[in-house]
């Protein structure tokens, strides 16, 4: 630990670090989005589809992020769960010009918030309507009426379109989980 | 008892890990959960894992899934030493936790990226949880480790895909060009490793090794561990076929510059199979020069090997004495162990003496594992010296009253059984010192053997009533294993010893009221058989006891106990124990130490015959698997396009031939493959069960069944044989096969019916009792002229492999001086009948044989006596 950050966590300014689930069908653009989230020095070589998970770090103004982000291929969704007990957020990822499988999307969600480590938990949940550049890709309305979103009742969520390539978007969306993360902390502390 | 527990409390003091707790363990592995990681503790908790796992551990796959999954959490920490602690444990729990490819991606990330500490280590965890479908999504980064200019990752992927290639042979070969380029390396270590790998990658093909073993020898390789690679590898050329380039070049590693690759040089040269003493010489006077080295290790080195090869090449190494004679006070006691049974090997009658007191004087000091050393050499001088065998037993039983483990106590007693089985005039005094050694021994396994040994060998000394003292004080004082053994040797005077009879009964009477089971029995049947007075049941079930395969008769009991039958059960129904293929040929010299021979496979390559061959439809209902012959017959020359091997199986009333057939040509698929043999000597052909296809390099298995003459006396014929198929054409990189075929055929060589195919071979430890037990009723004789042996010896082995009968009584060893010898055989004829045969043969220009035949079943022995002639 360097002298200034020992220094700021004296002085209680530490940022508190959390965790995060980044869920999402394969090719939607995860792995992408997180690395466009890290500092630009900190990002390592070229993006290719993941293999089980990776695990990075980002800050906002006011947290320390630690993403798992999942592969999202078939096989290897149903290990997912693994992950869901420790998180305080979960973002998920839609490729929305992948109409096609739209509903493939829709049954994970499904599956995910019926996972009993996610039901009984009051976290937020992002959804990144991704690849918002390809042509004839869903608006993020549409996306969230494919996904039934308005069904989601007891977790705040949220859903903006974005483009990963360009980092348009991302940072609307990670200030909405960072404000209530922060919300969530507070309130169990009191 | 006590002993174990001391040992066991002062394990406690000093392993911080003692008595850890496997569920403790696994619950405290949750922490791994929870943020923030507290470096220090988890570090600790897969230390204690890891601890559990190397202790031998059974973790199941839930718990150690949940436990795995666990951890990979903590690949949020950057600590370094956490991660390689991870690594650790990835790779040991790789075959134990389901789903570990889930740290792929993490792994591959480590790989590639800028912590080098991290690179090697994923590389060999993110290999060990590799499987071969996975492995095309890496294969570029490891093409990239291997040529990466940091010598542990490269070295890390080199060794890595030399474990990927037992998995997955054709894709690690694609990075042939990588490892050709690692061993340019200026490293030491990668240059090894990426010579090993191109090795393995091209093993198969002995002109590419050959070129490659040329290629590096002529530019000179830097690292010393890539010489001694190269070196073994020049050898197993050189083994196959005795090219002279490759001496040559091992020749001149004797002159090089560094120890290891002279060393490794002569011990190649001393060690290869056929060399001359000239090409000996250079090798032997290296080993000399070592001898007298400063460097305790190539002192070492050097006397070892000398050591092994003192029985090979005595003339070699008696140059080597006076070296040697230096070493004997060498401070290092490994060394002076090594160099004293050195000498005592190739030494002198008359220097015997001398060493044995020298190194009397420092046994105490050495380890067992050098004391095993010297057991064996006073194992090989009993056979050199002969009349040296008193000094030797009395050496031996001192050595046997000291302390010492297991394997140090099991070669002693292996040795005294050997010498006593070797030298008759040795037996007494043997058997006399391993009475003695019973009285205080706390290892079963020995108990248990000598017991054996007492009952077979001690009912025909000359007074056998001394020992059973011995063998009755067992019965009172060990536990139970060692009461029924000892009971059993107690039987068997009974059985063969007249005169001890009564005390014999009044003592099994005793036994009765035994605590245990088992020991109760074997007392009670002995002592129902014994009182029956009759010569031909102690010989079967006292004297020779069951030659049944035990797996088999539990197979046959339970099979029984599923059908109700009137019937009673036919031992004869029951396979009987194949004889264990090393029986004959074990050398003496190495016959002790090494826990090779102690626990028998518990099914035998038979019985897995047997279960093979049930499982096909055509070939049920043949009865009980009688025979199937010991080594494959082949039927076609090495390297032509299809290589076909035979194995036969009796049973009662038929044959099968099992046709084990590769097929070496990539570009073809064969389908439908069957042997056609033709109906001979009345041998009727019933039906084939084709191999359904047989693709390139991977065997395939077809069978004939044939029934066997009504003319019990009829068992011998030749059969042509035929490879029938149908060919497709295929692409040799997909496999893809044309849809057209077409029929062809392929000649094979003859196939032959021995005799010795209709007989199992059994050991009858007390011949004589059978000879009687069998009796003369179905006795044949005949006296033969056998013109064409030379020698006694080479009579016996051609009678035994020809008849395939076991060989009883040690009469297969034939003593060098005298001209007449009786050869005793035994077996069990197709069908479940006892035979045995005696053979007198005597020597004078020309060998003749008067042959004895006894058998239960007239035909069997009219075929036996006809067998010969
Ligand atoms: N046009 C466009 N392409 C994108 C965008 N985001 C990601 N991609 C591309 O989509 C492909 C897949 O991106 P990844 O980040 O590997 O997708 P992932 O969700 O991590 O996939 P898995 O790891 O297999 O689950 C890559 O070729 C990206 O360059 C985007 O916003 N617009
Ligand atoms: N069995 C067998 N193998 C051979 C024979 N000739 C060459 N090979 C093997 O085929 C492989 C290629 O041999 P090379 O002599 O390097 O082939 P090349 O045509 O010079 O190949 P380039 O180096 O690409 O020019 C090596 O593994 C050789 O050992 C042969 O007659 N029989
Ligand atoms: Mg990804
Ligand atoms: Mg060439």
């Amino acid at each position: 630990m360097g002298f200034l950050s020992a220094f700021a966590s004296w002085l209680g300014m530490k940022k508190k670090d959390v965790n995060v689930v980044v869920l999402g069908l394969d090719n939607s653009g995860k792995t992408t989005i997180i690395t466009k989230l890290k500092p630009a020095e900190a990002r390592t070589q070229d993006i290719v589809p993941t293999v089980g998970f990776n695990v990075e770090k980002f800050q906002t103004k006011a947290l320390a992020f630690t993403a798992f982000d999942m592969s999202g291929q078939g096989r290897y969704r149903n290990l997912w769960e693994h992950y869901y007990r420790e998180c305080h957020g979960v973002i998920f990822v839609i490729d929305s010009s992948d109409k096609l499988r739209m509903m493939v999307a829709k049954d994970e969600l499904t599956l995910m918030l019926e996972n009993a480590d996610i039901k009984m938990k009051r976290i937020p949940i992002l959804f990144f309507a991704n690849k918002m550049d390809v042509r004839d890709s869903l608006s993020s309305v549409k996306c969230s009426n494919m996904l039934e979103l308005e069904k989601i009742r007891d977790k705040p969520w949220h859903i903006c379109n974005s483009n990963a390539l360009t980092g348009e978007g991302l940072e609307e969306g990670i200030n909405w989980l960072t404000d209530q993360v922060k919300d969530i902390l507070t309130q169990k502390k009191k | 008892m006590m002993k174990r527990d001391k040992k066991e409390e002062e394990e406690g003091g000093a392993n911080p890990f003692y008595n850890l707790e496997k569920s403790s363990v696994l619950q405290e592995a949750r922490t791994f959960n929870e943020t923030p990681i507290n470096t220090r503790k988890c570090c600790h908790i897969l230390t204690k894992i890891l601890y559990l796992i190397n202790q031998g551990e059974h973790i199941g796959t839930m718990e150690a899934t949940e436990t795995f999954f666990a951890m990979t959490k903590l690949f949020q920490s950057k600590d370094l030493t956490l991660r390689r602690m991870v690594y650790l444990c990835i790779k040991e729990m790789a075959y134990i936790a389901e789903d570990v490819i889930i740290v792929t991606s993490c792994l591959t990330k480590d790989m590639t990226g800028r912590e080098d500490q991290f690179r090697a280590p994923a590389i060999r965890a993110l290999c060990r949880i590799t499987d071969t479908t996975m492995l095309q999504s890496i294969e570029r980064y490891m093409k990239q480790a291997i040529v990466d200019k940091v010598h542990s990752v490269s070295s890390a992927a080199l060794t890595s895909s030399l474990h990927l290639a037992k998995t997955s042979p054709d894709v690690v070969k694609r990075w042939v060009n990588e490892a050709q380029e690692a061993v340019n390396s200026d490293n030491i270590m990668v240059q090894h490793h990426a010579l090993g790998l191109l090795y393995h990658i091209r093993k198969n093909d002995k002109l590419a090794v050959t070129k490659l073993v040329n290629k590096y020898t002529r530019h000179s390789l830097k690292s010393p561990y890539a010489y001694c690679l190269l070196i073994r590898i020049a050898c197993k050329l050189l083994e196959e076929d005795n090219a002279g380039p490759m001496f040559e070049f091992i020749e001149s590693c004797l002159r090089h510059k560094s120890e290891m690759v002279i060393y490794e040089a002569a011990h190649a040269i001393v060690n290869m199979k056929n060399t001359t003493a000239k090409e000996l010489a250079p090798a032997v006077s290296v080993l000399q020069l070592f001898c007298s080295s400063p460097k305790p290790t190539l002192r070492f080195a050097a006397v070892r090997t000398l050591n092994k090869v003192a029985m090979k090449h005595p003339a070699a190494v008696t140059a080597c004495n006076l070296d040697l004679e230096n070493l004997i006070t060498d401070v290092n006691r490994s060394i002076a162990t090594l160099a004293i049974t050195t000498l005592l090997k190739t030494g002198s009658e008359s220097s015997v003496d001398r060493l044995m007191k020298q190194i009397s004087s420092f046994m105490s000091e050495i380890s067992d594992e050098f004391k095993i050393v010297v057991v064996q050499a006073i194992r090989s001088l009993c056979l050199k010296f002969p009349r040296k065998h008193s000094i030797m037993m009395t050496f031996l039983s001192s050595m046997l009253r000291d302390e010492g483990g297991f394997e140090y106590k099991r070669a002693i007693v292996d040795t005294i059984i050997g010498i006593l089985e070797e030298n008759s005039e040795a037996k007494e005094a043997g058997l006399a010192h391993l009475c003695e050694f019973i009285e205080d021994c706390e290892h079963t396994v020995l108990a248990t053997r000598i017991l054996h040994l007492l009952g077979k060998e001690g009912p025909r000394t000359p007074q056998p009533a001394k020992y059973i003292r011995f063998i009755y004080n067992r019965v009172i004082l060990e536990d139970a294993p060692v009461r029924a053994a000892a009971v059993s040797a107690l039987a068997k005077f009974g059985a063969h010893c007249d005169e001890l009879l009564p005390s014999i009964m009044v003592l099994l009477q005793r036994v009765q009221l035994d605590m245990d089971d088992e020991v109760r029995d074997r007392a009670t049947f002995y002592l129902n058989i014994l009182a029956q007075h009759q010569k031909a049941l102690n010989s079967a079930f006292i004297l020779n006891s069951l030659q049944v395969s035990i797996v088999g008769l539990e197979r046959a009991l339970h099979h029984y106990t599923m059908e109700p039958t009137e019937t009673p059960f036919d031992l004869k129904s029951v396979p009987l124990a194949t004889q264990p293929l090393q029986e004959l040929s074990k050398p003496i010299m190495e016959a002790s130490s090494g826990p090779k021979s102690t626990e028998k496979a518990a099914a035998s390559r038979q019985d897995v015959y047997a279960e093979q061959l049930a499982s096909v439809p055509e070939l049920a209902n043949l009865g009980p698997l009688f025979k199937s012959s010991s080594l494959p017959v082949e039927l076609t020359e090495s390297e032509t396009e299809y290589m076909v091997r035979c194995i036969k199986h009796t049973f009662p009333h038929h044959l099968v031939f099992q046709f084990d057939c590769t097929n070496t040509l990539n570009d073809q698929v064969l389908e439908n493959v069957t042997v056609q043999m033709e109906n001979t000597d009345d041998f009727e052909v019933i039906r084939s069960v084709p191999a359904a296809s047989l693709v390139y390099e991977k065997p395939g298995t077809t069978y004939t069944l044939v029934r066997l003459p009504e003319d019990p006396t009829q068992v011998t014929t030749t059969f042509t044989c035929t490879l029938k198929f149908i060919v497709k054409d295929c692409d040799p990189n997909t496999g893809e096969a044309d849809e057209e075929g077409y029929e062809d055929e392929y000649v094979l060589e003859d196939l032959e019916v021995t005799v010795s195919d209709h007989v199992q071979k059994v050991v009858k430890p007390n011949f004589a009792a059978s000879w009687e037990e069998v009796g003369a009723s179905n006795e044949l004789e005949d006296t033969y002229a056998l013109a064409s042996m030379k020698s006694i010896d080479e009579a016996v082995k051609s009678i035994i492999q020809f008849m395939g009968l076991q060989a009883c009584e040690r009469s297969d060893k034939v003593p060098d001086d005298k001209s007449s010898h009786t050869l005793y055989l035994a077996g069990v004829f197709r069908g479940g009948h006892d035979v045995l045969v005696r053979a007198k043969l005597a020597f004078s220009e020309g060998v003749t044989m008067q042959i004895t035949v006894r058998s239960t079943d007239a035909y069997a022995s009219e075929v036996l006596a006809s067998a010969v002639g």
